[in-house]
């Protein structure tokens, strides 16, 4: 499993295919969050970039995910596919393979904010708190850059159009009376925005809705791999 | 599967024991499109080397794809495949940023296989003086080469190896069905296609045809052809080699005959 995680996350660096999203991210990096938090909030607006953070990165997350589960060519999966064991082994290594380059964008998108946030003096529960839902966010990121990906959606076109069309309708039915089947963005959003408090007493329903919302989606990709080809 | 206490003979009929059964597959692409083969019932025993004939279109392929697991049927079951799966596919994918022996290392460690199998095996096939060559600058033949040594390295069970001779040179065509003789007798079941009629002189080959849907075991009093001529062409001795390879393509059997 690590062989092939390793194999993975070295082509898609090789490929270069790792630079699109890196170059969002520094500029994303470089242009907003450089600025830091000032005035009498500096503490709060510092913790409430963690939420806003992890609000830009979702797409981001799912995107790179995406770029990564496809840069094997389909007769390279195959071959990947006979020289494992397990059956769902290809599976289950390439999204950890796109959660774990997922989490090196995290660290370099969350080094500034983390800086600022511990000299503007936020709470320390709060900063790990931000962290934590950073964490989080990445898994059903990664879960929706692989539905996304060619071995689900073969045409690249069309694959583009699902992904940015499932993050915008995520953050639509967030808003409505279906709020429970969508990733929590407007919750840990109007958290952090009500004070590194709320932030951190509400992160354990926002975290427990996001563990539930992976696994369900993610069991449903594993589940139906074996009948893609 | 190594009885090595055993004298040679009875390893060879013990290892036939040992039997992969394809049961009623069928095997089609989608809903509504026609099958590309049904009611597919065969059994591959371990130790043989069957050989897959059929036009160009007619599903060798994807029998193999099913046979080595990569497809599941649509109806039927397969039964008794081994653990260890060596596949080499017709093209070998070269769109892919590493270096030969990076490539390999790569397979190597997927496939846990101990010791150096890349060095042996560049060696083996060779191809060791392009272990450092990017596999999107390989020639057709020394791709084919490295596709053949990512499924021989783990000392598979099961071997398939779908156009294994496109494109090899004369040295690495002569040699391979030495090796897969050498395969099949230590217990590996060996599933070939073969346009260039390289293995046919194996004895013992059994032979799949898959034509019109179905797939048939040719018995050998099956006429594999209809009736056949032999034509004697005289090129100039730095032709010959295209002018063999062209053939072997076409799916004519080429005999060379040195003046």
């Amino acid at each position: 499993m690590i062989a092939v995680v390793r194999f993975q996350m070295a082509g898609y660096v090789r490929s270069l295919r790792v630079l699109p999203p890196f170059i969002v991210v520094v500029l994303f990096v470089a242009l907003i969050l450089i600025q830091g938090p000032g005035g009498p909030d500096a503490s709060d607006l510092a913790v409430r970039t963690f939420a806003d953070v992890a609000a830009f990165m979702f797409p981001v997350w799912a995107w790179a995910a995406r770029a990564l589960l496809d840069t094997q060519p389909d007769e390279q999966r195959a071959l990947t596919a006979t020289a494992v064991r397990g059956p769902f082994t290809p599976v289950w290594a390439g999204l950890l393979a796109a959660y774990a380059m997922n989490l090196c964008l995290g660290v370099v998108v969350l080094a500034v904010p983390l800086l600022q946030a511990v000299q503007a003096g936020s709470p320390g529960s709060a900063i790990l708190t931000g962290c934590a839902l950073n964490l989080l966010v990445a898994v059903p990121g990664t879960l929706l850059g692989a539905w996304t990906s060619r071995a689900v959606i073969p045409d690249p076109g069309v694959s583009l159009l699902v992904l940015l069309g499932g993050a915008l309708a995520l953050l639509l039915l967030g808003i409505g009376p279906l709020a429970r089947l969508s990733v929590p963005m407007i919750e840990w959003l109007r958290a952090a925005h009500d004070g590194p408090g709320a932030f951190t007493s509400d992160f354990p329903a926002i975290a427990l809705h996001l563990v539930l919302w992976s696994l369900i989606v993610g069991a449903l990709y594993v589940a139906t791999s074996r009948h893609r080809p | 599967m190594s009885q090595r206490w055993l004298t040679p003979g009875l390893r060879r009929w013990a290892y036939r024991l040992v039997i992969m059964r394809l049961e009623n597959v069928a095997f089609r692409y989608r809903r509504k499109d026609p099958w590309v083969f049904r009611d597919v019932s065969l059994s591959l025993a371990a130790g043989t080397v069957t050989e897959v004939t059929g036009h160009n279109g007619a599903g060798k392929s994807t029998l193999l794809r099913v046979i080595a697991g990569l497809r599941r049927p649509r109806v039927g079951a397969v039964h008794g495949r081994p653990s260890r799966v060596g596949y080499a596919p017709e093209r070998f994918p070269v769109d892919q940023p590493f270096s030969v022996r990076t490539y390999l290392g790569h397979m190597a460690a997927i496939r846990q296989v101990p010791g150096d199998p890349v060095a042996t095996w560049a060696e083996r096939l060779r191809f060791d003086h392009l272990l450092d060559v990017r596999l999107s600058e390989l020639s057709k033949g020394s791709a084919q080469k490295v596709g053949l040594a990512q499924a021989l390295m783990a000392d598979p069970e099961l071997l398939i190896l779908d156009e294994p001779f496109a494109g090899l040179d004369a040295a690495t065509r002569d040699a391979l069905p030495e090796l897969i003789s050498q395969l099949a007798a230590a217990g590996t079941t060996v599933v070939v296609s073969d346009h260039q009629r390289c293995i046919e002189a194996l004895p013992g080959v059994d032979r799949l045809r898959v034509a019109d849907a179905s797939v048939t075991r040719l018995t050998s009093d099956t006429p594999t052809t209809e009736e056949r001529v032999t034509l004697e062409v005289e090129v100039s001795g730095d032709e010959a080699e295209s002018l063999e390879s062209k053939l072997r393509a076409d799916g004519y059997r080429v005999r060379r005959r040195e003046r």
